[in-house]
């Protein structure tokens, strides 16, 4: 019934669990590292997941990945200390990755794994969970549970902590289907008794004083613009942006906000547009493809000076490419896209903790400078989660700007909507003030909105608004690079969004070897940060680590002045994650390390 | 005893400058309609937002004393649409050419019916592109440049074929009176909050398309047709269909619907907010991210 593939183990104690969970899309993986992910962070561990799922509803190899460590941790780690899978082909795909102690936990309804096929030191937990049940609850979607049982008495979490997740996580699907799971848990206890597993294989250990939150980026974003005042959104439902659109539709109507799904991309960024005409905070977000659509209102909000946040949770391109991987390939099209030439700024959270601040940042820099604002995310940004410290929301501030109130435009003798100022950034009215009446446009225009083609006009008005970027440069407006690890040393790092995390870890790994490195990590890419420029000119050699295939972050640092002769690429760009092998591989054989 | 005088200070903001049209356009009996509509209704200029599109059409806001924006070409629904859900205390119009609407922007007017916000939309039809020199459009008639007689759109045809719809009229810049009574309808069946107003002016362009001497034998106004009912939805569609057979073209009030229930008005969405008086209900919702 069972196999027992090894004596009984002794536990191992970890601070540092690595797991994947595996199977067809449809089986229940992501729910059994959700309910994991819940029983390790009451532990007080920092937790932080990923997901690799195909762009269909069901079928598929799709997998859900768990790290749960005391440090807090950016990105899976390299080695796998806990595989489930309920087919063979996510066990072929975890060996690469395989801790040397790793349990495995198999589900055999189909047959046994293959004779030799784990390495020595791996043990195999294996059950005919599926078969198990159909057998006993008539339906094989509850085999996730068993495993979960399995895995959890793997863990040595007592039983009852996990019943009571169970009942946390489920509660909202009420009975009967409650107590099926709650049944599969026992089935999958029972297997483990069988398999003698006993207090469990590992020994994971727990911190405490937890106050700690756990949320995706998309999700600290989405409470970063609802703070600062963001009141409208608009989007059309594309991965892996479409968590904005659920969040704030959950949350802004109870702050008298209003969260809407429009029947494309284009409409969509023309209503957040027409939104923000009336003084409301305004965002809409997407991925590649709908940036790609939304290219002529970002052009036409930077053109007719009205603020505007566009969220690009960047996927695998070009086109429809592959939807579900991450990749920073966009970035080219955030700096460079829309017609014309026009001031707009773009910003790079790294991490789940970034994602919140900036999205504060660019909410209030938007109507500060009256421009288009980009976050520039990716997949995994935007989707991983963490569990980090709660946020800091007593020294929220919100700049209004040159936003002219009644009194103020009552005080005018004449209000030039377009009004050539030293600083780029024309005082504002919104319909409803009295006297404040303005034409917006994304014409050329004189000071007064009325169109024209008059040519010393445009020189300056076309100077006015590139002077928008020299105000916030020179104002220190622009969310701000960060120096991570050893800051004389003379090999450098940098990287953005999903590329943050494996670096930060890759740095703990290289120190350990001997081997100083400095992380610059720029906050805002467009306009290039002069600290970022000056840290590649001053080292001897800088990895700019991207997931894309054409250096298009390191391209856009040698178009502003960084020596290209200083710069190595770390690119990934096959639609896996960067891993901090992939960073400290190259900067080690650099060093003559292999 | 001395009476002081002072004259009101008012802040001088753009001026209303000549129109770019030809004489002779259509266009100038819209202009003439909807301006005037601000003082018959009683509408605050500084309480309304006339957003146009690209073209001759999309220059109307220049020429009307009230918050003007000049949206993308066949973007002037969407902006609209966002303007309004955001602030429902505005007065929101819409304004734009047949190309504009329904070429470039057709996508949209089909999902503004279904939504239903509660903005006036003028679609000026003068059935070609003026300002890039006379090309066909969605609305030219069979024998224009090319075009075969049954290409045509009938955006009140698509209207009608969506059940959201409440208000769908037709109007003649040849007809100044009938213009300025539809346009007061639909401005005030969008203010009354009972949802999206539908208004197509057929406004010839003289320069490419000058169908002036035409027109009025084709129009048939409906409030002159005995026993036409606009609130009759199968028959409106029944007797829209027989015109159309017969190549007349209907004016007036079209199709109404005032039994739907009004518009659902989210908004307003607030304009500043304040972080402290906030910070309690964000801890809520921090508080759900929590284990």
């Amino acid at each position: 019934m069972t196999t027992i593939d090894a004596p009984r183990y002794t536990a191992r104690h970890i601070d540092d669990l690595n797991m994947i969970c595996s199977g067809q899309g449809g089986d229940g993986s992501l729910t059994v590292t959700t309910v994991l992910a819940d029983l390790l962070r009451r532990d007080g561990l920092h937790v932080y997941t990923e997901r690799d799922v195909l762009s269909r509803i069901k079928g598929g190899y799709a997998a859900a990945s768990l790290r749960a460590s005391a440090p807090e941790r950016h990105a899976m780690g390299d080695h796998l200390e806990v595989v489930v899978a309920f087919e063979e082909q996510g066990v072929r795909r975890a060996i690469p990755r395989l801790a040397h102690d790793a349990v495995v936990v198999f589900d055999s309804s189909e047959g046994n794994l293959p004779e030799g096929l784990l390495p020595d030191g791996a043990r195999l937990l294996a059950a005919p969970m599926g078969r198990y049940a159909v057998r006993d609850l008539g339906r094989t979607l509850y085999k996730n549970m068993i495993a979960t049982g399995i895995v959890t008495r793997a863990l040595g979490i007592p039983d009852d902590e996990v019943r009571d997740a169970l009942r946390t996580r489920f509660k909202r699907l009420g009975q009967p289907i409650l107590g099926y799971n709650l049944q599969a848990l026992d089935l999958g206890f029972g297997a483990a008794e069988d398999l003698q597993v006993g207090e469990g294989l590992y020994n994971v250990t727990q911190t405490h004083g937890s106050e700690r939150i756990q949320l995706t980026g998309n999700e600290a974003l989405a409470f970063g613009f609802l703070v600062a005042g963001g009141r409208f959104f608009t989007g059309y439902p594309i991965t892996p942006a479409t968590d904005i659109l659920d969040w704030l539709q959950k949350w802004l109507p109870q702050f008298g906000g209003i969260a809407r799904q429009a029947e494309d991309e284009l409409a969509a960024i023309n209503m957040a547009i027409g939104a923000a005409l009336t003084g409301v905070r305004s965002m809409t977000g997407t991925s590649g493809p709908g940036l790609a659509l939304m290219q002529e209102g970002v052009s036409q909000a930077g053109s007719g000076e009205i603020p505007l946040v566009i969220v690009d949770t960047q996927r695998s391109g070009p086109s429809t490419g592959m939807p579900t991987k991450p990749e920073q390939s966009d970035i080219n099209l955030m700096c460079f896209g829309g017609n014309g030439d026009f001031p707009r700024i773009v910003v790079a959270p790294g991490s789940v903790q970034d994602c919140f601040e900036i999205g504060i940042q660019a909410t209030n820099l938007a109507e500060q400078f009256q421009i288009p604002v980009y976050v520039a995310m990716d997949q995994g940004t935007c989707q991983n989660l963490a569990t980090i410290e709660p946020f800091d929301l007593d020294s929220i501030e919100i700049d209004r700007g040159k936003r002219l109130t009644q009194e103020q435009v009552d005080a005018l003798g004449r209000y030039d909507r377009y009004a050539i100022t030293s600083d780029g950034v024309s005082p504002y009215t919104v319909p409803g003030t009295a006297h404040g009446m303005s034409l917006v446009t994304g014409n050329e225009r004189y000071p007064d909105g009325t169109v024209t083609t008059n040519p010393g006009n445009r020189r300056v008005m076309v100077a006015k608004r590139d002077r928008k970027l020299e105000t916030a440069v020179r104002g220190g407006h622009l969310p701000s690079s960060v120096l991570w690890g050893d800051a004389e040393a003379e090999i450098g790092v940098i990287g953005v969004g999903g590329a943050f995390g494996p670096i930060l870890e890759a740095l703990e790994r290289l120190e350990a070897r001997g081997i100083a490195v400095a992380y610059h990590q720029p906050r805002t890419i467009w306009p290039v940060p002069r600290d970022t420029v000056e840290f590649i000119n001053s080292r001897r050699r800088v990895f700019v680590a991207e997931l894309n295939s054409a250096a298009q972050l390191a391209k856009l640092f040698i178009r502003e002045g960084a020596d290209p002769a200083k710069i190595q690429h770390v690119l990934r760009f096959d639609g896996e994650p960067m891993r901090p092998n992939d960073i400290v591989g190259p900067i080690a054989s650099y060093c003559g390390q292999q | 005893m001395t009476t002081l005088t002072t004259e009101p200070h008012v802040t001088q903001t753009f001026p209303i400058k000549d129109t770019i049209w030809c004489a002779g356009c259509g266009h100038f009996s819209v202009l003439n309609a909807l301006d005037g509509s601000f003082g018959r209704l009683g509408i605050d200029g500084k309480d309304a937002l006339v957003v146009a599109g690209i073209g001759c059409s999309g220059t109307i806001q220049n020429h009307v004393p009230a918050y003007g924006y000049h949206a993308l070409h066949g973007r002037a629904l969407p902006s609209a649409a966002g303007a309004k859900m955001a602030n429902p205390e505005l007065t929101v119009i819409a304004a734009g050419g047949d190309g504009d609407g329904l070429a470039i922007g057709g996508g949209h007017l089909m999902h503004t019916f279904r939504n239903n916000p509660s903005i006036a939309y003028i679609i000026m039809n003068n059935s070609t592109y003026g300002l890039t020199k006379g090309q066909a459009s969605p609305t030219s008639q069979g024998g224009f440049r090319g075009f075969a007689a049954r290409e045509q759109v009938d955006p009140v045809m698509l209207g009608l074929s969506i059940p959201a719809t409440t208000f769908l009229a037709r109007s003649y810049s040849g007809d100044g009176d009938q213009l300025e009574q539809l346009t007061d309808a639909a401005i005030r069946h969008a203010n009354a909050g009972r949802g999206f107003a539908f208004l197509e002016v057929i406004s010839p362009c003289v320069a490419y398309n000058d169908r002036y001497h035409e027109w009025p034998a084709h129009l048939v106004d409906v409030a002159r047709t005995p026993g036409y009912d606009p609130r009759d939805r199968a028959g409106v569609f029944t007797q829209l269909l027989s015109w159309d057979e017969e190549g007349r073209v209907p004016t007036g009030l079209l199709f109404l619907n005032e039994d739907a229930p009004l518009a659902d008005a989210a908004g307003p969405a607030q304009q500043d907010v304040d972080p402290a008086s906030n910070r309690e209900a964000y801890r809520k919702v921090l508080a759900s991210f929590q284990a």
